[in-house]
């Protein structure tokens, strides 16, 4: 994961390139692979990290959803859905200022 | 409440830049209202201010039929196929209705 993941996204016209639904060519949805909660530990750090800023802080799952949705086109697409989930957070906490960007680096 | 269950919806054609819950494959689509889910926040007013202002409005479970969506081609194999999506009342016009 590159330095793009800590860059807060404003808050303006964004692409949202997550609404991708009926668009083609992405191929097939494996619907019969195994359910696996986590692939590596690092991603039940970031589901814990999570639950803790809701928790802690009455942050909406809206809000949550709408800092992964600004970030940019290609960093999203890049990302797995736990990588997804950090970038959020990490918008999420710089813009409230409770970690600056020097602390993420 | 402005719908019920079996009234025909349109979703309205906007494509606000904030967050919304309304894919884009729907818009401008018609489908038939399925239940009253009951009320909830709205999430594209909580998104655009920051959490404050949760007030709710009915959401609905609407029904589309997949050839609405997809095209013709999608009523022939095994289907009737239908796409049920979750809808807040402001997300929704009567069919008859141009927003």
């Amino acid at each position: 994961m590159g330095a793009s993941v800590v860059r807060p996204q404003h808050r303006g016209v964004v692409v949202r390139i997550n609404d991708v639904g009926g668009l083609q060519g992405f191929g097939p949805i494996e619907v019969d692979e195994p359910e696996e909660q986590f692939h590596y530990e690092w991603e039940s750090r970031v589901f814990a990290m999570a639950r803790t800023l809701r928790d802690s802080t009455g942050l909406t799952l809206d809000e949550f959803r709408d800092a992964i949705e600004r970030m940019p086109p290609a960093d999203y697409l890049n990302s797995s859905y736990y990588e997804r989930w950090l970038t959020g957070l990490c918008t999420l906490l710089t813009e409230r200022g409770l970690v600056s960007p020097e602390e993420l680096a | 409440m402005r719908f019920s269950a079996g009234d025909s919806v349109r979703v309205r054609l906007d494509d606000p830049v904030h967050h919304t819950r309304v894919p884009r494959y729907l818009r401008g689509r018609r489908g038939v209202v399925a239940e009253y889910q009951g009320d909830y926040p709205l999430p594209d007013t909580v998104v655009l201010t920051n959490g404050a202002d949760r007030t709710t409005q009915p959401l609905y479970g609407v029904r589309f039929r997949a050839e609405e969506l997809w095209g013709p081609g999608q009523a022939t194999t095994e289907g009737p196929f239908e796409v049920w999506v979750d809808l807040w009342e402001s997300y929704l016009e009567p069919p008859g209705e141009r927003s």
